[in-house]
């Protein structure tokens, strides 16, 4: 057996990715890990490339247990890992970011340059990468520097080899070449660990599939022997709640409408209605929200406001539109980090604490207080720098943000992101509450539950496109998931 | 609950900290005064301490404006240049005579503002790196002022210009200190109370959230930078009132004297904190110091190499508070 994993735990403050996991895989295999997102296929990468240390557990190359202390030690036992995003060097040539530090030298201790591009040939060769070693990397296709990426795990004699969400940036003849490296490779006698939640691909490649779902291995089955359905049904449990959903809301007026102009499927939210957005990682959900407050161009869609059309250009315009987002990214472009609780919370609506440019700071520090009590947030003082708050009332300070611009739509981007379980169930609350008086709610998770729990209807992307648009108790996690996919028929 | 808990059990060292942090530089300024007083009672003459604060107003004034622009996130180093123009252009439009003065104030200033709201612009709608695009405006600015004056020092104040900023209220307090001393007041007063100076706060704390939370980021960026060219203005038509003669190079090097004293003072290129109140005492801090190796009889090379010294020391330590809290 190549490589045996045993009882790997993987545990972070607060939560555990990954428990007891056991797995096998063989050499000459192509093995695909699925899940959903959260179901600890990347803690598991990440462990077998050296970037996380397990909690428990151990890890077996050839019979033997080794530690993978750092990416380094990793790639010395022979696993390479291909992420998705790429580490190459955009000013220097291929057969530089092949040998990446680990440059042939001389006996005098100078580069050898000719032998380095003659071994770079030599690998690009072996595999059909049909690369010229002299390019430059920013003058590559993402493909290619796909392949260069490639060409760097296979020059260390790896053994096996980690590919991360390999095709989600490949067109479809790319796609095939991959494959067909991947077939080269297999029959030398690699392993290649296929990360992957595309069904379609892991059908076509992949001899097995391992599945996870909440940090648990479910189990290990032959592709030959299993349909995609039989895999979602893995990835969701078996515990899926049939038709959970919330009643849709009766009836009401739409307040936003998108129309997308090439006439794909556009959707509406009405008043009082919370509006859930599923989809896997990647699949647009974040650049819809961006586009729908204009901090992407907005242009091949009618956003329409109270009936009329508004396209904001900019966040501020769409604030004063009262289009509001809340980010995903709390630390990128959430929290002013060194102000104040009272700072952040008031941000976006100074103008209506200033009258000819002066702060009245009396009426700030009521209101401010007024929307951080109502959000029962607990801290010291609003006068201490938010930074020293916990996630989940760093998290309230930004939706009392967003509340002080009175909005008539708001968009949650991951709001329960790393937000404790007390503060996750009073911002459901909250927003139930919030789309009972009348504010409509744009919900966009990466957590199955929690749409269900919260949300009146149901929004699945699937690369960038709406695949599916039902009210929440007409609809399944199985279904949404199908849809995620685009296994859905 | 456990956030109350935790911030009460730390309330106490954090606040300590935090105070340190914050007003160090007044410590300083205090410690520093208190040895320059032991070494000559030259410091305790309320003539000479103010003094001390007319020699401070060009780099003063001109270190309030930069600040602000520090505070944002950004840098200015196009200072001095426009220190050097403003005072050429004052003495030149002045030409010796008194009914000239409004007009060369007003032009003064409005060259000032309009330069500062040229690097303002570019940065906010080109997202040039503004360190680089002030310095590259200094060169601009240095070469216009050279043409302008014809590489000599043409200009003549008019009578009555330097007597005025330089008589001593009561004997004591020159006007031009107390020019100084007032905007510094004002400075730090709009500080705390207008929206504007609250916005530079927020963008230079997070510049992709204050764009996400609808603040008005190029605006208050041109306006920034144009405030620092009027503050700019004013420093060169403030030097010029202090020495009387308009040297075309009377600003050179000054921008390294005013970005010495914003960080000192705590606003750092991190922006987003710090103040004109820290900027103040360091202004003072910086001086003190080389009123001291003066004293002492080191000569001006000397004075160099203490000045950068210090400089160095003082953004080392910073970064440890820092690292300790």
């Amino acid at each position: 057996m190549l490589l045996e994993i045993k009882g790997l735990t993987k545990r972070f403050p607060g939560v555990l990715a990954l428990e007891g996991v056991d797995f096998t895989a063989e050499a000459g295999e192509v093995h695909a890990l699925v899940g959903a997102n959260g179901a600890g296929k990347s803690t598991l990468m990440n462990l077998l490339s050296g970037v996380f240390r397990p909690t428990e557990g151990e890890i077996a190359i050839d019979g033997k247990s080794v530690q993978l202390s750092s990416p380094g030690v990793a790639v010395s036992c022979g696993v390479s890992t291909v992420y998705q995003e790429f580490s190459s060097i955009p000013q220097l040539t291929v057969a530089q970011n092949i040998f990446l530090g680990r440059e042939p030298c001389g006996k005098s201790g100078i580069l050898s340059h000719k032998k380095m591009c003659a071994d770079a040939r030599a690998i690009l060769d072996k595999y059909n990468l049909g690369l010229d070693e002299t390019s430059l990397v920013e003058e590559l296709s993402v493909a290619n520097l796909q392949l260069v990426e490639i060409a760097r795990a296979l020059s260390v004699e790896s053994r096996i080899l980690i590919l991360d969400e390999p095709t989600a940036v490949l067109s479809l003849p790319e796609q095939e070449n991959l494959f067909r490296i991947i077939e080269q490779l297999k029959q030398q006698g690699m392993l290649i660990l296929y990360v992957s939640h595309r069904m379609e691909e892991i059908f076509s490649i992949s001899d097995r599939v391992t599945v996870l779902r909440d940090g648990r291995k479910i189990d290990t089955v032959r592709t030959a022997d299993i349909s995609p359905a039989d895999i979602i049904r893995m990835m969701i449990g078996h515990d899926i709640i049939q038709s959970s959903g919330l009643a849709a809301a009766a009836g009401g007026e739409p307040i936003l409408e998108v129309k997308f102009k090439d006439s794909r499927r556009g959707f509406k939210v009405i008043k009082g209605e919370i509006l859930g957005v599923a989809g896997l990682v990647g699949a647009g959900r974040t650049r819809l929200a961006r586009k729908l407050i204009g901090l992407e161009g907005n242009d091949e869609m009618d956003i329409i406001l109270h009936g009329k059309k508004v396209n904001p250009g900019s966040p501020q315009d769409a604030i004063q539109h009262g289009i509001v987002y809340l980010t995903e990214n709390r630390k990128y472009d959430g929290l002013f980090a060194n102000l104040s609780v009272l700072k952040n919370t008031t941000a976006s609506a100074l103008e209506r604490f200033s009258s000819f440019g002066f702060l009245q700071q009396k009426n700030e520090r009521e209101a401010g207080t007024e929307i951080l009590d109502r959000l029962h947030l607990v801290a010291s003082s609003v006068d201490v720098p938010i930074n020293e708050l916990s996630g989940g009332n760093q998290q309230k300070a930004i939706f009392g943000r967003a509340l002080l611009c009175n909005p008539s739509v708001l968009i949650c981007d991951e709001p329960t992101r790393g937000v404790d379980v007390g503060a996750k169930e009073e911002i459901y609350q909250l927003l139930v509450g919030l789309a009972e008086q009348g504010v409509a709610i744009i919900f966009i998770s990466s957590e199955m539950k929690e749409l269900f729990a919260a949300a009146h209807r149901l929004l699945v992307l699937h690369e960038g496109d709406i695949v599916e648009d039902l009210p929440t108790d007409q609809l399944t996690e199985e279904k949404v998931l199908q849809a995620a996919t685009g296994t859905l028929n | 609950m456990s956030d109350r808990m935790g911030a009460e059990i730390d309330g106490v060292q954090t606040k300590i900290w935090r105070w340190a942090s914050s007003n160090a530089i007044w410590v300083v300024l205090a410690l520093l005064f208190a040895i320059a007083a032991l070494l000559s009672d030259a410091f305790l003459r309320p003539v000479y301490i103010f003094n001390v604060v007319r020699q401070a107003a060009p780099v003063g004034i001109a270190a309030i404006g930069v600040t602000l622009v520090m505070i944002l996130g950004g840098v200015d180093l196009s200072v001095g240049a426009v220190i050097s123009l403003t005072a050429v252009l004052t003495a030149v439009l002045m030409d010796g005579q008194v009914a000239n003065i409004p007009l060369a104030v007003t032009v003064a200033l409005a060259a000032g503002a309009c330069i500062g709201g040229i690097n303002g612009t570019l940065i906010a709608y080109n997202r040039i790196s503004p360190f680089i695009l002030t310095l590259g405006m200094a060169v601009v600015v240095t070469g216009m002022t050279q043409i302008y004056s014809g590489g000599t020092a043409r200009g003549i104040v008019s009578p009555g210009f330097r007597e005025f900023f330089n008589y001593r209220i009561g004997g004591i307090v020159p006007v031009l200190a107390l020019t100084f001393l007032g905007l510094a007041l004002l400075g730090v007063r709009l500080q705390q109370t207008t929206k504007f100076c609250r916005n530079l706060y927020l963008i230079g704390s997070n510049p992709q959230a204050a764009e996400l939370s609808g603040l008005p980021v190029k605006r208050i960026t041109i306006f920034a930078y144009a405030l620092s060219g009027l503050m700019g203005a004013m420093a060169g038509i403030a030097l010029l009132a202090r020495s009387g003669v308009s040297s075309t190079f009377a600003g050179r090097g000054l921008e390294f004297d005013v970005l010495a004293a914003v960080i000192l003072g705590g606003t750092t290129f991190q922006g987003g904190r710090g103040g004109i109140g820290g900027t103040i005492a360091a202004v003072f801090v910086l001086l003190i110091a080389f009123n001291l190796v003066n004293i002492v009889g080191l000569d001006y090379n000397a004075q160099l190499i203490v000045k950068g010294a210090i400089i160095i020391i003082a953004s080392s330590a910073y970064i440890y508070f820092k690292k300790v809290r």
